[in-house]
């Protein structure tokens, strides 16, 4: 279909912009924006093969996804401030 | 059906589209982030949408749907889980060029 070779486009273009990036956040958001579009590839894939149990891979990849962010910013949250406290 | 499902999903597309341009268009890290948290969440959404359109009626489209829901949940959380992080350590939007309409009053 024509999704697979739009999206890996737009793939290429954050993944652009993550080593651009200035700042830790910059590659911090491109990283949840190339998450959400590798679960939009594994769903193409899913609905052109008719395959039901990759759409489980697909919810639990966008979970982990998120999961990650949440981390990865708080532990940037600390590391600036220098552990002040 | 599939011709309306094949129609909402390059919707779909040109919202990325849109989001990959806002990426790039923005100086302004906050303002950056914003837009592209935003346009991407619809852009998935409404390409997971017609997806399901494609499928019609069955088990695939509704659990597409829960994808959906869960999408529509997480992003914009993560979103601002990011712009809160960047705010309390300090990174202020101050270090990147000011927006081009504060140039005029020598700020």
């Amino acid at each position: 279909m024509y999704i697979f070779w739009i999206i890996p486009v737009f793939l290429i273009l954050y993944i652009i912009r993550i080593i651009i990036g200035p700042s830790v956040w910059d590659r911090l958001l491109g990283m949840n924006l190339v998450a959400t579009k590798v679960v939009i590839i594994i769903i193409a894939f899913a609905s052109l093969y008719e395959l039901t149990y990759l759409l489980d891979f697909a919810i639990v990849y966008e979970i982990f996804g998120f999961i990650s962010t949440i981390f990865i910013s708080l532990f940037l949250m600390e590391r600036k401030k220098g552990g002040k406290k | 059906m599939q011709i309306a499902g094949n129609i909402i999903i390059i919707i779909g597309i040109i919202f990325m589209f849109f989001g990959v341009i806002g990426i790039y268009k923005f100086k302004n890290f906050y303002s950056r982030i914003l837009i592209s948290g935003q346009i991407d969440t619809v852009g998935a959404l409404t390409v997971i949408i017609g997806i399901a359109v494609k499928h019609g009626i069955s088990f695939f489209s509704l659990k597409l749907l829960l994808l959906a829901g869960i999408i529509l949940l997480l992003n914009p959380l993560a979103t601002h889980i990011t712009a809160r992080s960047a705010r309390l350590s300090g990174y202020l939007a101050q270090e990147q060029e000011p927006p081009p309409h504060d140039k005029k009053d020598g700020v």
